[in-house]
């Protein structure tokens, strides 16, 4: 009784000084969230009450062409930009960890295009890049290629999102760099008397011991790819048009809360989104004992 | 060890405290916007304002306000302003968070949703009081404000659609220009003729066939003797009449004097200045006739006509009153000060010398009177065809729920036509589907 007493008096301040998060965490994030998780069970318009309607709206989810048609976006979308992103991160951070003159320089410009991460200014500027006289098009015409308007083609719009993703690989190639820079120099050393040329040397080094950092950064972009808005809010003017090949979950679930005020289905789809991720992730760990090598 | 944990404490209980107040006067500041009791000058009112809008727009209505404010030195009004799309969606999140400004800036195809929602006041009493005048307001247009026989909203401006096009430029290539009065046949061949005249790029009109439910559809189907709505929210017409229209469009898509659907969609969010008939990519396009002046803006090669929306062959005429609305908000706080501002905004001198016809011909007809000599050329006609037009207006079912999620399916569906991916059967069909499903 008094050790807890005393514990308590110990660690009160340390309470007193987190209290300010501890008030956010609750008012921002644990009490919406606990709202939303009730509203999912609702039919909820924002302006009457809600109304308890149990799991229907998880259940109209798979009926709903649109909703199937975003979740195929989202993932064609996490599954070909994470991967893309994190192979042209290791190539720049390879690039770069040779140890060249101006690294810190290069690193800075590398790294700048994730600072701008999902802002709207980048996504108006993409507008500008793929639109029908824009500069991918001028440039193409010098190779006498004529381009399309590749963001209003429902083939192409998707992926120039997808390039924009993958053009905001500062922050995975940072953690990349450090990793590289962890590897001991007289692995290479060794392998190089033993004869290895350079790709066996990046198969059989560089790689394996850089898969707790790989599966840093995978965990990481995945989560964040599945939770991409603004690049195709903007770049799509809402809509997730043409055709609906930009319309990604997360925008779906915008439009159904904020357009068509259905609060209760949109609550359920983020909780559903929540879930996939959640698993997704729990995957990619398991998973990781397979291919994951840490060292001793 | 006693000393440090002192500071410690105090340290914490500082930090506590201020953010304790911090919190609080937020919350003051807050308060002190909802109820407009600021703490010093004792009867001092303050309310809130919103509409939507361009720059141009914002002036003139914060030119208005200013002037409110000077004639009642005791109302305060704080503006609030956006694009269209974004304001309804900020208006819906305001209203259902309890925050909404005391004055709304409200629309006909709106109205309905957020009246059966309960987040509008029935002005009626302010009528009735003579604190909003509608003496001077043709009845029909006081009728166009309200739902299900209360008063909701009061018109700014009375508005109606047209067919627009630059006759300097017709007489240029050497197409005559549209009759006042033409049907869709007439509409058609003429687009077709002036694809023909002009070069291969450009086109007759943009892609009218889909978008919002209103107007170019709904009058399409209004000369057919239906309606997008009948009056109990459910769907007004028939499988028929949408494979009707979409087939027109996709023909005129085909004979290359409508745009593709990449093209439509390279400028669908376009701004007037840079939109395909500013542009000059094509020599139609429907306005709602009190932005003429603003597109003539745009043209220095000659003046802007508008023609009325193309009709049917002994068809009913597709008019109904269209415009941008004035309404209280349920919560209002301070009810008859917001009545006081709207009937500042449509009744007096002051406010309608800078209005104009900015959201159309004012609601007051002694007011349209007054704003005449006011206007510009293009002005003037805009006022000319909403006064002729406006005689031929029928009224118009409101809205349903989930008119919204309509809109969607129908617009989807005929940019789904557009680029080639759905027949329009298809598409009608898929319409039909969700419109059952959505209007229950």
């Amino acid at each position: 009784m008094i050790a807890l007493k005393n514990a308590w008096r110990r660690n009160a301040v340390a309470y007193m000084f987190l209290t300010p998060w501890i008030v956010g965490l609750i008012g921002l994030s644990a009490i919406p969230m606990v709202a939303s998780l009730y509203f999912s069970f609702t039919n909820y318009d924002m302006f009457t009450d809600p109304q308890w309607v149990g799991l229907a709206n998880y259940a109209q989810m798979f009926q709903d062409q649109k909703w199937l048609n975003s979740v195929e976006v989202t993932f064609k979308y996490v599954f070909i930009s994470v991967p893309l992103q994190l192979t042209f991160a290791l190539c720049v951070a390879l690039a770069l960890s040779k140890g060249l003159k101006g690294l810190r320089f290069y690193r800075a410009i590398y790294y700048v295009p994730s600072l701008f991460g999902g802002s709207v200014a980048v996504a108006l500027l993409w507008r500008q890049l793929f639109g029908g006289d824009g500069l991918v098009n001028r440039g193409l015409a010098v190779f006498g290629i004529e381009g399309t308007n590749w963001i209003s083609q429902p083939d192409t719009a998707l992926y120039t999102l997808i390039i924009l993703a993958v053009w905001q690989f500062g922050a995975p190639m940072i953690i990349f760099l450090a990793g590289l820079k962890q590897i001991p120099i007289e692995l290479y050393e060794a392998a190089k008397i033993d004869g290895a040329g350079k790709f066996k040397q990046f198969f059989k080094i560089t790689l394996p011991l850089l898969t707790p950092i790989v599966l840093f950064n995978l965990v990481m972009q995945v989560i964040s790819a599945f939770q991409a808005f603004t690049p195709a809010f903007i770049i799509s003017g809402g809509s997730g048009g043409p055709l609906d090949s930009t319309l990604f979950y997360t925008l779906y679930l915008y439009q159904k809360a904020f357009t068509q005020f259905q609060m209760g289905y949109a609550s359920a789809m983020a909780w559903l989104l929540l879930a996939a991720i959640a698993i997704l992730t729990a995957l990619i760990f398991l998973s990781s004992k397979k291919w994951v090598h840490y060292q001793e | 060890m006693k000393k440090n944990k002192v500071i410690h404490t105090l340290l914490s209980a500082i930090m506590l405290t201020s953010l304790f107040l911090a919190g609080c006067s937020g919350s003051d500041n807050n308060s002190s916007e909802g109820n407009g009791e600021s703490s010093g000058g004792g009867d001092e009112v303050t309310i809130r304002f919103s509409w939507w809008g361009d720059t141009k727009r914002n002036e003139i209505y914060n030119s208005i306000i200013d002037r409110f404010e000077e004639a009642n030195p005791t109302i305060k009004v704080d503006r609030e302003f956006g694009g269209w799309n974004d304001y309804w969606d900020r208006l819906s999140t305001q209203i259902a968070g309890g925050n909404a400004p005391d004055v709304v800036s409200m629309h006909q195809f709106y109205v309905s949703d957020y009246a059966r929602r309960n987040a509008l006041l029935n002005m009626q009493e302010f009528a009735d009081a003579g604190t909003i005048d509608l003496s001077n307001f043709a009845e029909a247009t006081v009728e166009s404000g309200t739902v299900d026989g209360n008063l909701f909203m009061v018109a700014k401006g009375v508005t109606m659609p047209g067919i627009v096009y630059n006759a300097g430029f017709l007489e240029e290539i050497g197409v005559e220009p549209p009759d006042m009065n033409w049907t869709w046949d007439e509409f058609n061949e003429k687009m077709l003729e002036v694809n023909q005249a002009m070069p291969e790029e450009n086109f007759g009109v943009p892609d009218l066939s889909g978008g919002q439910l209103q107007p170019n559809f709904r009058y399409f189907v209004r000369q057919r003797g239906n309606d997008v709505f009948t009056e109990d929210g459910m769907l007004g017409f028939e499988r028929e009449d949408l494979v009707a229209w979409w087939t027109m469009w996709e023909d005129l898509r085909q004979k290359g004097a409508v745009p593709d659907g990449a093209t439509t969609t390279e400028y669908d969010s376009a701004p007037l200045e840079q939109n395909m008939f500013t542009t000059g990519l094509t020599a139609f396009t429907q306005v709602p006739a009190n932005q003429l002046h603003l597109y003539q803006e745009q043209f220095d090669n000659g003046d802007l006509e508008i023609v009325r929306m193309p009709g049917l062959e002994d068809g009913e005429t597709g008019e109904y009153i269209e415009g941008a609305y004035l309404s209280i908000t349920e919560r209002s706080e301070h009810p008859e000060e917001a009545a006081k501002f709207i009937d500042f905004f449509v009744n007096t001198e002051e406010a309608l010398e800078l209005f104009k016809v900015e959201q159309g011909s004012p609601g007051s007809s002694e007011m349209a009177e007054f704003v005449l000599p006011l206007l510009e050329p293009a002005q003037q006609r805009a006022v000319d065809f909403i006064q002729e037009t406006v005689e031929y207006a029928r009224p118009a079912p409101y809205a349903p729920l989930g008119i919204n999620e309509l809109e969607q399916s129908f617009a989807d569906n005929a940019s789904g036509i557009a680029f080639g991916q759905l027949t329009v059967e298809e598409a009608a069909d898929n319409f039909m589907a969700a419109a059952e499903s959505i209007l229950q």
